[in-house]
């Protein structure tokens, strides 16, 4: 067998070198050997945005990415928005405006909004809503995930 | 003092979730985020034919590819005798006899009855073995005529999807006296008449169903997403050979939403199960989005004739339905209990109507089964009512609002026994529709309609006052108060949080009593070794199991007064409790709840009983605008008053109702699940063929709450909200766009149009075109 390609990722502020099958999804190599499980998976079809990770400022579901493509990106997940046992700016406004409720597509909710606040620091309601349009949340009707990062923006400035 | 605190962070504060900070930084313990070593993966090979005989499953290759550990069909099962999950005696056919229905096999047997039933699985070393090895499974079927929808099961002569009956029809109930409602329909002032369409739901937790099984030594453990995990446990001891309740553990880390789906037992979770007692290795299956679609059960799923005779004055003499629900090919007790029991409990709702003439039957089709979907029954049975009140209103020319107001039951009438023998112990309908229609300024509807119409479009408003059961029936709960000596209060609870934040919840009631700190206190919970009960269904956690944490913690303060009374040298009589201290009154002399507990452990458990069920309701009101060029509804007003008792979690009861209620649109509009008529294939079996509701839907609710009028047979007083806002949604949005369109000049051909109201289904009614 060939070996496996050779992957340096810079994850969440470390570089990781890892091994990857050519076939391997960056989903499955974060929730996989890297064992980072914040990161998941609800769907089959690229639709729920729930793997949604930030690679070299881009908002990507990591299920659409092969592994192998992310080599040399700079990628974070949600495990890498806390910093110091602080946390980020949107995280924080997810819990002080109740914005989740089962909490399984809240990482991918949280993702979405960081790279739109990267780009956009006062994003308008409709730049929230087109941020988040890949992003699909059954229990909260997304009215609470939108005030979240409304005052995120604020939160940040 | 305690008051400061308890009035911060206690019973009816606005406090922060206590399960947020683990779930924002991804650190959820999902089923699927642990990986136990040795660990081996199934993928299941399921039916691509919706009727048909099994004629031979060839899993020769599939055994021979690498990686492979075992393949196992349903002829393997039933030698080993794993039995089919048990249905339930009591159900009974038109003709009297048994309801049987086919078997719910773990793996299918000799028979398939619906595309995507589970016929063999594969174990393998990892995920992508076991999926390969699944598609080198060959099954071959020698196909049999299906029924894919209830038309085509209920034709005389049609296919019949059990073996040993007659027809379809698998089980019948009747309630009230045809004779004498028939009497009051031939009398009546008014008669209205619906057909009603209810369609089949996908519930749609965004975590698909998942299972890790494992050996703890001869133990079987199943770690997986439930709301309800002692009903696996038992679902195991009923179905697999010498699984007993002792001998078996179900583990729940977090649940990525349930709605109901993920009530009972799936025939995948035994095989799960099975597979590693046989294998004695862990064994973890984690759902594919399609396999939920196929064999996780499915909501609704049922259409009726509805009919309402009034008197002159607009008072409903009768209500007659006879409903017909599609209860799939291999329904459980659920599925026929919600469309024949749950449903009709409500089906008079608050309105004061004595004479019904109800005929509901569960009809067996090519279909995934039904099961528990928010509201379970409820919702369908409220959709009903409460679209007939306003074709009442509309056939007599009056105001939607004022016509439920002169059939509401009145505050004098309760405790008020409907028409079904259910018992109401509180409501004030009229005071919940009045601060309702204040909240929608329904009087200043004209002038929005008017403003609407200039800029081309067609507004439309809807109401649904309305209440439901909740409870499931299942009224106890124990609760067991640890104070431990690392410093915790911790509660052991029966029911399952699944996104709903009940833990939060009962920490705020504990505090209530305790005055720790919010982070001295937790709940323990999914672990049959540590508690067992109903679950977490039929929005019952909050007023059965919440009422009993009061109960147990009060019950630990005097526990804990006998010992500070010894400690301290001091009558009992003269202590006094405040804040997590025991003082003698009067003194400077003390000692800490969790010095106590460090001198000696420290339990108590309490067990209470609710002495009914709570009767939430509220008063819905929606508009909406059509446009006319395309058929695209968009809802741009949405108030609503809700009185669901005394509120423990302000905050969280708003996202359960909001929450609610866009899931209850998401029937109204977009969602529906179509199987095709002639071949019974699934056609919306992934989230781009069946529409959730987006962010781009409307968010801007106007949401309150009347606290009261407590509900009376619970000591919170609290009633249950998880599915409230689900059943009053639905109607509310879809009597809005009928009332567009009959105001678009439909008149009373409106009330045609069925669900889910997508754009082409709105703009064949505009242009009187069938939306086939």
């Amino acid at each position: 067998m060939d070996p496996m390609p050779t992957i340096t990722l810079h994850l969440n502020g470390q570089r990781v070198q890892t091994q990857a099958e050519p076939q391997t999804l960056l989903v499955e190599l974060l929730r996989g050997p890297l064992g980072l499980t914040g990161t998941h998976v609800g769907c089959d079809t690229a639709q729920c945005g729930g793997c949604t990770v930030i690679v070299d400022g881009q908002a990507v579901k990591s299920c659409s990415v092969l592994a192998v493509q992310a080599d040399g990106a700079k990628v974070t997940s949600v495990e890498g928005l806390a910093q110091g046992g602080q946390l980020h700016p949107v995280q924080e406004a997810f819990v002080a405006c109740h914005g989740l409720q089962c909490g399984f597509c809240t990482p991918g909710m949280l993702m979405s909004a960081v790279a739109l606040l990267e780009e956009h620091p006062d994003p308008s309601e409709a730049q929230i809503v087109d941020a988040l349009e890949g992003n699909l949340c059954r229990c909260t009707g997304y009215v609470n995930i939108v005030a979240s990062v409304r005052k995120a923006a604020e939160l940040s400035r | 003092m305690s008051a400061v605190p308890a009035m911060r962070f206690g019973s009816g504060a606005a406090v922060r979730r206590v399960e947020d900070p683990a779930l924002v930084q991804g650190q959820g313990r999902f089923t699927d985020d642990f990986t136990l070593p040795g660990q081996a993966y199934v993928a299941f090979v399921r039916s691509t034919c919706a009727h048909g005989r099994i004629v031979a499953v060839n899993t020769d290759e599939a055994r021979a590819m690498p990686g492979v550990l075992a393949v196992f069909t349903g002829a393997d099962l039933a030698a080993a005798g794993v039995k089919p999950l048990p249905f339930a005696p009591g159900f009974k056919r038109p003709d009297g006899a048994g309801a049987v229905p086919p078997p719910r096999r773990v793996l299918a047997h000799e028979v398939v009855r619906f595309v995507g039933e589970a016929v063999a699985a594969v174990v393998a070393e990892t995920r992508d073995a076991a999926k390969h090895a699944a598609n080198a499974v060959v099954v071959e079927f020698d196909e049999l005529p299906a029924v894919a929808d209830l038309e085509t099961a209920l034709a005389a002569g049609a296919p019949r999807v059990g073996p040993d009956m007659p027809d379809n029809v698998l089980a019948e109930a009747r309630y009230g006296d045809a004779a004498q409602a028939e009497a009051a329909f031939a009398a009546a002032a008014h008669r209205v008449a619906l057909d009603i369409v209810n369609q089949r739901l996908a519930p749609s937790p965004m975590e698909p169903r998942a299972v890790l099984a494992y050996l703890d030594g001869e133990r079987l453990t199943l770690r997986m997403s439930t709301q309800m995990p002692t009903g696996i446990r038992t679902a195991l001891a009923a179905c697999l050979p010498g699984c007993t309740a002792e001998n078996t553990r179900v583990l729940v880390g977090d649940v990525g939403g349930g709605f109901g789906m993920k009530t009972g037992a799936h025939p995948e979770d035994l095989l799960v199960g099975w597979a590693a007692l046989q294998l004695k290795r862990p064994v973890k299956w984690q759902a594919e989005r399609l396999e939920d679609f196929l064999s996780g059960v499915q909501g609704r799923g049922a259409n009726a004739r509805a009919e309402l005779a009034l008197d002159a004055h607009g008072k409903v003499l009768a209500l007659r339905v006879r409903g017909v629900a599609n209860v799939g090919a291999t329904p459980g007790p659920v599925s026929v209990a919600i469309p024949l029991v749950i449903g009709p409990w409500v089906s008079t709702s608050i309105y004061d109507i004595g004479l019904v003439d109800l005929q509901f039957r569960a009809v067996l089709t090519n279909n995934a089964p039904t099961g528990a979907y928010r509201g379970a029954g409820r919702p369908e049975a409220i959709y009903i009512i409460e679209r007939l009140m306003d074709a009442a209103a509309r056939e007599m020319g009056l105001d939607g609002a004022e016509l439920r107001r002169r059939n509401m039951i009145r505050p004098a009438q309760m405790p008020y026994r409907n028409a079904l023998g259910q018992v109401y112990d509180s409501g004030r309908f009229e005071q919940i529709l009045d601060q309702g229609l204040a909240l929608a300024d329904w009087n200043g509807f004209a002038a929005r309609r008017a403003a609407s119409r200039a800029r081309g479009l067609l507004r439309g408003r809807g109401i649904a006052t309305f209440l439901e059961w909740t409870g499931g029936n299942a009224l106890e709960e124990t609760v067991r108060v640890e104070v431990t000596a690392d410093g915790f209060v911790e509660l052991t609870i029966a029911t399952m949080p699944m996104g709903q934040g009940i833990a939060t919840s009962y920490v705020q009631l504990a505090h209530d009593v305790f005055g720790v700190p919010l982070e001295r206190i937790r709940v323990l919970h999914g672990d049959t070794e540590r508690a067992n009960g109903f679950g977490s269904a039929g929005s019952r956690s909050l007023f059965t199991a919440g009422a009993a944490v009061k109960v147990a913690s009060e019950r630990t303060i005097d526990e804990g007064r006998q010992r500070a009374a010894q400690a301290l040298e001091a009558p009992v009589g003269d202590i006094e409790y405040a804040a997590g201290r025991f003082t003698v009154a009067g003194t400077d002399l003390g000692v800490d709840l969790f010095e106590l507990a460090r001198q000696e452990r420290f339990t108590v458990s309490a067990d209470t009983k609710a002495g009914g069920p709570s009767w939430p309701n509220g008063c819905h009101v929606c508009e909406v605008e059509v446009d006319p060029a395309t058929g695209e509804v968009q809802i741009v007003a949405y108030a609503s008053v809700n009185d669901i008792g005394r509120i423990v979690s302000p905050v969280i009861v708003r996202g359960q109702v909001e929450g609610g209620a866009v899931q209850g649109i998401g029937q109204a509009l977009c969602e529906g699940m179509v199987y095709d008529r002639a071949s019974g294939q699934l056609l919306t079996a992934s989230f781009m063929d069946y529409a959730l509701p987006r962010v781009d839907g409307f968010r801007a609710f106007k949401t309150a709450f009347d606290e009261s009028i407590p509900c009376l047979t619970n000591t919170l007083g609290a009633k249950g909200v998880g599915e409230l806002g689900t059943i009053g949604a639905t109607p509310a949005v879809v009597n809005a766009v009928v009332d567009a369109l009959a105001d678009a000049g439909l008149g009373r051909a409106a009330e045609q149009v069925q669900m889910p109201l997508t754009p082409a289904v709105v703009w064949a009614a505009l242009n009187g075109r069938p939306s086939g």
